[in-house]
């Protein structure tokens, strides 16, 4: 399990794919934290909700870091390389695991770039802007843990998302029409339901207070769920099906 | 057989995949014995990959049992430290390069990048193992496959069409190479839909149409089968005859340096000769050649 999780991490270090979707990230939350964090008035930027729609632009990262997890497993199925890995791991499960794990870890690394930007950007914009810093502590530190929690389990979502459809096409169409329409629209008409969806799960989860989302907690939890249940998924389709 | 079975290296029983109504590979079975190199032979479609395919795990038989080593592979303990496989010349990641598409493996089995590099060597890919896969030769995927293949030092080794894309000097590095790993004991299963590329390899045969098993043999007895004979010109006639005489193989003279052999496969002849240190200047097979009688074996049953 640890040697097949060593070569997962290698195998997302060693392609190209990895940097661009880096590079992307840093681009996206670079843009998004320097507009919103300059160019919102200030009266606009004094609430503790305000702030922390700024300080949290990081965690998008949590879209990059399950797009990672995506590609991990469709780069495979892709290009045939899922048959040297069954190959020399043919117990698919220890695979699956592997990828689960790494896309954890690379989770974990994207979470700690973007919220480190995200979050640097905005408190940069904030202090050279005189607006006084309105979060305590407390709602500082279940900010960065939150997001940083997030944007890893995204990452072990994506590969389970990734595993489940296997296409690389459909899993990120499917990624991005479920995470910035679908479940945006099933919100805002049946929040009750839509409060309990995974990425308005993650907004709970660092600390967002927009009306009918779930306590952090619970929306730690939620997403916690969707992981497993999405991983569960991903071993037990796997070890079922043939590979061509 | 069952006083066998533990010394066999592959075993197929019955080995049957349906796919819907369609009947992929029919109650297959076969041995393979240590130290062995095979021909598994058969046109495209016949139910080769399928078969290979189950052999290692990849898909689940409709019914009967694959082992290897005595043992459904999917059970070995890391298997590819026994097994070596080429599946087919596509399997990678075309923007990573050689030497990572190995080191990616090879920490799955926790061997060390030392072994990278030996088996890019060994494959005389080194020089290329730096560069991205997707500016890589047909020839040099399959060296690269090929060096997958051997990261684990196996005991056996298994090909699916290896030959396709590599050039003559290709295909006979090739046959060099698979020589010598199996004078040491080791066991080949190479899979190819044209006999003439995998005939002066093999030791035997198994020729499958249509998912079915048609024949099993050694190469000399297909190629006694054939019928057919070899014409050879050489200077030193009776000196080749006394050499074909002691492996039993019948031969005539036609005139002063001509020489018909017969039951016997041009390849056999011409290896015979070289050994005898006997000079050859025409060496033709006659009649219908090892390609006719497999043409005939695969065809489509007429209506």
């Amino acid at each position: 399990m640890i040697a097949q999780t060593r070569a997962e991490l290698l195998k997302i270090r060693t392609t190209r794919t990895t940097a661009g979707i880096v590079l992307g990230m840093v681009a996206l939350i670079l843009l998004f934290s320097l507009l919103s964090g300059l160019l919102t008035k200030a009266p606009n930027l004094t609430s503790t909700e305000d702030q922390r729609g700024l300080l949290s632009v990081g965690s998008l990262a949590g879209v990059f870091s399950a797009l990672a997890g995506i590609m991990l497993v469709t780069n495979e199925y892709r290009h045939g390389t899922i048959r040297p890995t069954f190959l020399f791991t043919p117990r698919r499960s220890q695979v699956i695991e592997a990828k689960l794990a790494s896309g954890l870890l690379a989770g974990i690394a994207f979470g700690v770039v973007g919220e480190g930007l995200g979050f640097a950007i905005g408190y940069a914009c904030l202090a050279s802007r005189g607006i006084d810093y309105a979060l305590n502590s407390g709602q500082t530190t279940l900010l960065l843990v939150g997001t940083l929690a997030g944007v890893a389990l995204w990452g072990a979502l994506g590969v389970g998302i990734g595993t489940v459809v296997r296409n690389q096409v459909g899993s990120i169409i499917g990624l991005l029409a479920w995470g910035f329409i679908a479940e945006n629209l099933l919100f805002a008409f049946v929040p009750s339901i839509g409060r309990f969806a995974p990425a308005h799960a993650s907004d709970a989860l660092i600390g967002l207070t927009t009306t009918h989302l779930l306590p952090a907690a619970a929306g730690g939890a939620i997403l916690l769920a969707w992981t497993i249940a999405f991983a569960l998924t991903a071993v037990t389709l796997t070890a079922h099906r043939d590979v061509t | 057989m069952t006083t066998t079975t533990s010394t066999q290296v592959v075993i197929a029983d019955s080995l049957t995949k349906r796919f819907g109504s369609v009947l992929a590979v029919d109650s297959l079975s076969f041995a393979l014995a240590p130290g062995t190199i095979t021909g598994f032979l058969g046109p495209n479609g016949a139910g080769k990959t399928t078969t290979l395919r189950m052999l290692l795990g990849l898909a689940k038989p409709s019914s009967g049992t694959a082992s290897i080593f005595g043992r459904p592979y999917p059970e070995l303990a890391r298997p590819a430290l026994r097994v070596g496989t080429v599946l087919e010349a596509a399997d990678f990641h075309p923007g990573r390069t050689g030497r990572d598409h190995l080191r990616m493996l090879s920490r799955a089995v926790s061997l060390p990048d030392a072994r990278v590099d030996e088996v890019l060597r060994l494959v005389e890919l080194d020089a290329a193992a730096g560069r991205r896969v997707k500016g890589y030769s047909l020839g040099m995927r399959q060296r690269l496959g090929l060096a997958a293949a051997l990261l684990g030092d196996p005991e056996l080794l298994i090909l699916d069409e290896p030959a396709n894309g590599l050039d003559p000097e290709g295909v006979r590095w090739l046959r060099d190479f698979l020589r010598a790993f199996a004078t040491g004991g080791r066991t080949v299963l190479i899979s190819s839909h044209v006999l003439a590329e995998v005939a002066q390899t093999v030791d035997q045969v198994l020729i499958i149409n249509r998912g079915r098993l048609v024949v099993e043999s050694s190469l000399e007895q297909l190629t006694a089968r054939v019928g057919g004979s070899v014409r050879v010109r050489t200077p030193e006639r009776a000196k080749l005859q006394q050499a074909l005489q002691q492996e039993r193989i019948e031969s005539t003279a036609v005139n002063e340096q001509g020489l018909l052999v017969h039951g016997a496969s041009s390849e056999k002849v011409g290896d015979l000769a070289f050994e005898a240190g006997v000079p050859i200047h025409e060496l033709v097979a006659e009649g219908s050649s090892l390609e006719d009688v497999f043409l005939e074996l695969t065809a489509e049953p007429q209506p």
